[in-house]
């Protein structure tokens, strides 16, 4: 790599158009090893360049700061239709030639859609990049939205909803905690959106959705692994130099939710052999300093086979066959999710009594000593999973830079977390993980 | 005793990998599930540790561990920071050669298994994955579930498992796998250490009869109720590792349902919408194993989904594919290749694949070479010569009353049997 300054000054030699001249940010430290270059096109579109040649492969993120929290209800679902409709007809590729491009180049192209954002990725020989930014640049920019995509989408997203949702007692669950959990907040409905809003979209909506929230000002691309710099970020400059900047989209900000003061219960019968308890605490947004420890307590209570509740649950007191816990890492507060799949025979209301127990305890004495050992080094072992490869650097590197605004935040999260004291979990278990805080959804029977 | 290193130094992590020849093929009939029930009470820990001293000192190491027991594998594989190496193998070897192997951990895991069991009921696409195996191969040992069922399980007590590990891995073959930062030089000396004398044992290779495919097409129904939607399987069987044109019926797969832009997925998907997912797979092992499609369209549709996947099937035996087809799916196979070789990790497991199932080590090595010379003649040959369009086996989950007739009526279906979806 040569000096940053030096190389945008020769890409912008000669460039006229403002919105094709790139400005170097910063470079910052990506680990011992390798360095995160931070660009931005004149259009708004920010680039972050990771060069790590460990592996003859390259992997293209392109990060929208557009989700299901942006949706308005009767429109829910929107996000994530549009991301369906991103693989279909431009004006320069006819319907299927993306992925025919993609796949005939031997690069795996997906995509995924959450509350905060969507996000679009491709893995791909290294030979391969030129053609991913030639894409990605005209998919940005000249969709083709017609009714027969529409429908036939809308159609493959009905479908899915039932494999995800309808079907699927877990699905169902998670749908009904979020919708009892939060009452204003735009997280309470579904990011794959309710049927009927699926059934109901128009062309129009989705023109509009792509007009508001497909622009270089909205996005950030993030290129990893074994590529030439400056070849890459001249043909990002060529492919999207030519996009109109503008403002970002002016997004309109979810309600705040109201603080939870009493614990709500629901049952959802369904067709199944087993109970099942799905809790929803309160917890913090994923950039506030309490969320470290809370992920601590998570390791303490869930991570693996040594951690408390899998122990007393599924080992000694043979009440669950699994138990695991999670905490979503929205921008605005979510939700720590807690799953308990009860044993056939056994009784919820003895498992909710042994995991409010758990959880008293680590609240009145927090971890050991041994607990927090164990789970500071899990944690770097996930972490370290995590980079394993170009595409797992360039999802972290996206979602950090769309979450919290620093594409480089990964490693002070994992030095965050191996800093959490024992004070610290004892605090946050004892602040958050109170009763009248959650939100249970019973799983229970219901006769065929 | 052979050792694989694949060395990388990007990451400090280690990959450890004990892989033994042992699998669910070795189930006595009857005792169904009792390769799997042994390897996860080896991985209980072992003697001198109780399980929760031994689960402690794995998660102090920044180590994972499991033990995953296939058809003709057991591979007891963990992950650990490198730091903490060595404590994690000599860890590894005594789960393998001294596994406490209690009473009360079996009376415990074999609770665990049959619940299991029942929890299984409530994800769709393994009820479907499970019956169709058992549907397609019936009796044969491909046909038998890793898990077992209630009543295997019931006949399998601490003795079986204690004469099955005796048997089968307490002298049996094995060969170690280290994959990540190590050199090759600290590794062998590692596992020289602490592994057992490197005597070399023999590799048994138990003798599985050939498969054989029911006549006609036969649709079984798992009745489940309020099923919106319907995991669907249609195959008959596939091919043998050494089969000599087992690379252009590969190649061959691919270009019909093995990518986003082949027929099979552009026209249920693309074009109708009728399923999320839409794919064909090929298995092959020492006896010919399944090729199957899988689909999961909503109710309403799903026998014409069905009807649909039997066209596109017939077509693609009869007419095979085309050169620009051909071409197509050579260019992907060989250009995405890389992603079956990015890490160490992986890299190591192909290595292992080539020990311990009888890869030919031509086909990890020479792998772009054997798909480029594949020829269409060759595909199409392949394709007619081991894919049945007669011979195959339906199987549906769904809610019987709502899709019984119309699968009956499909064309050619010689019969239609239907399995409450708790009784699998």
């Amino acid at each position: 790599m040569g000096a940053p300054e030096v190389l945008i000054e020769r890409l912008n030699r000669g460039v006229r158009k403002r919105n094709a001249r790139w400005t170097f940010v910063r470079d910052q430290a990506f680990g011992d090893a390798l360095t995160l270059r931070r660009f931005r096109l004149g259009n708004g579109l920010t680039a972050l360049t990771l060069v790590d040649r460990s592996a003859p492969t390259v992997s293209y993120h392109t990060w929208f700061r557009v989700g299901s929290r942006h949706e308005q209800p009767g429109k829910t679902g929107l996000a994530h239709l549009f991301e369906h409709l991103m693989f279909n007809e431009t004006r320069s590729h006819p319907s299927g030639d993306f992925d025919r491009l993609m796949e005939r180049a031997g690069a795996e192209a997906n995509a995924a859609t959450w509350t905060d954002w969507t996000y679009y990725y491709e893995n791909a020989p290294r030979d391969a990049l030129p053609l991913l930014i030639e894409l990605e640049a005209d998919r940005m920019s000249n969709l083709v939205l017609r009714v027969p995509q529409v429908t036939s989408e809308k159609e493959v997203v009905a479908n899915e909803r039932k494999l995800r949702v309808d079907d699927d007692i877990e699905g169902k669950a998670l749908e009904l905690l979020y919708d009892s959990a939060f009452r204003r907040h735009s997280y309470r409905w579904p990011t794959i959106g309710s049927m009927e809003d699926i059934r109901g979209f128009t062309v129009r909506d989705c023109r509009d959705f792509y007009r508001r929230h497909y622009a270089p000002g909205n996005a950030t691309v993030v290129i990893a692994g074994d590529f030439d710099e400056r070849k890459a970020l001249s043909l990002v400059q060529k492919h999207y130099g030519n996009l109109p900047g503008g403002r970002a989209a002016e997004l309109p900000t979810p309600s705040k939710e109201p603080s939870q003061r009493a614990e709500r219960v629901f049952q959802l019968p369904a067709p199944t052999p087993t109970e099942k308890l799905l809790i929803g605490y309160r917890a913090p947004a994923f950039s506030h300093p309490d969320t470290p420890a809370l992920v601590i307590a998570n390791e303490v209570l869930f991570g693996g086979q040594s951690s408390r509740l899998h122990r007393t649950l599924c080992l000694d007191q043979e009440v669950a066959l699994s138990v695991r816990g999670s905490i979503a890492p929205f921008i605005d507060p979510g939700l720590f999710e807690m799953w308990i799949f009860i044993r056939e025979g056994q009784r919820k209301a003895k498992a909710l009594e042994l995991l409010d127990r758990e959880i008293g305890r680590l609240g009145r004495n927090g971890p050991t000593a041994l607990e927090l050992e164990k789970a500071s080094n899990q944690i770097e072992l996930s972490f370290l999973h995590s980079m394993e490869t170009a595409g797992g650097k360039a999802e972290q590197i996206g979602f950090y830079e769309t979450v919290v605004d620093d594409g480089a935040a990964v490693f002070d999260r994992l030095a965050a977390y191996q800093g959490v004291t024992a004070a610290d979990v004892k605090r946050v278990v004892a602040k958050h993980l109170r009763p009248s805080r959650r939100t249970r959804v019973e799983i229970v029977q219901r006769a065929s | 005793m052979r050792v694989l290193v694949e060395s990388s130094d990007v990451l400090p992590l280690v990959d450890l990998e004990i892989a033994l020849p042992v699998g669910s093929l070795q189930d006595p009939t009857g005792q169904e599930g009792l390769a799997q029930l042994t390897g996860h009470l080896m991985r209980r820990g072992p003697r001198g540790l109780s399980q929760q001293r031994f689960e402690d000192r794995l998660a102090a190491l920044g180590a994972r561990l499991s033990v995953e027991v296939s058809m003709r594998s057991t591979r007891v594989r963990a992950t650990v920071l490198r730091r903490h190496l060595e404590p994690l193998l000599k860890l590894l070897a005594d789960v393998v050669w001294r596994p406490a192997l209690r009473a009360p951990d079996f009376a415990k895991l074999k609770r665990r298994a049959q619940a299991a069991l029942t929890a299984r009921l409530d994800d769709d696409r393994t009820l479907g994955a499970v019956c169709f195996r058992e549907a397609l191969f019936g009796e044969h040992p491909y046909g038998r579930t890793l898990s077992g069922h209630a009543d295997s399980l019931a006949r399998i007590g601490l003795q079986q498992v204690e004469e099955f590990y005796a048997r089968h891995i307490a002298k049996g073959a094995f060969v170690i796998g280290v994959a990540g930062d190590v050199t090759e030089k600290e590794a062998r000396t590692l596992v020289d250490l602490h592994l057992p004398s490197p005597r070399r044992r023999a590799k048994k290779e138990s003798v599985v009869p050939p498969t054989r495919a029911r006549r006609g097409r036969h649709v079984v129904i798992i009745d489940k109720p309020e099923r919106t939607q319907t995991q669907l399987l249609i195959g008959t069987l596939g091919a043998r590792t050494l089969d000599r044109d087992l690379f252009p019926l590969i190649v061959s797969n691919t270009a019909f349902g093995g990518t986003f832009s082949g027929p099979l997925m552009q026209q249920v998907r693309a074009v109708r919408g009728w399923s999320y997912g839409a794919y064909s797979r090929l298995l092959h092992s020492t006896q010919r194993d399944a090729w199957y499609m899988g689909t999961a369209p909503a109710a309403e549709y799903s026998a014409d989904c069905a009807a649909l996947q039997l066209d596109l099937l017939e077509r693609w035996v009869a007419g095979g594919i085309n050169k620009a087809e051909l071409g197509f799916a050579q260019r992907y196979m060989i250009n995405s290749h890389c992603f079956d070789r990015d890490t160490p990790s992986k890299r190591l497991e192909a290595r292992l694949d080539v020990e311990l199932l009888g890869i030919p080590r031509s086909y990890i090595d020479k792998y772009d070479q054997r798909i480029a010379g594949v020829t269409r003649q060759q595909a199409n040959e392949a394709t007619r010569a081991r894919i049945s369009t007669r011979d195959l086996t339906i199987v549906v989950v769904a809610t019987a009353n709502e899709v019984a007739s119309s699968f009956q009526r499909l064309s050619g279906v010689k019969s239609v049997e239907i399995v409450p979806f708790d009784r699998i």
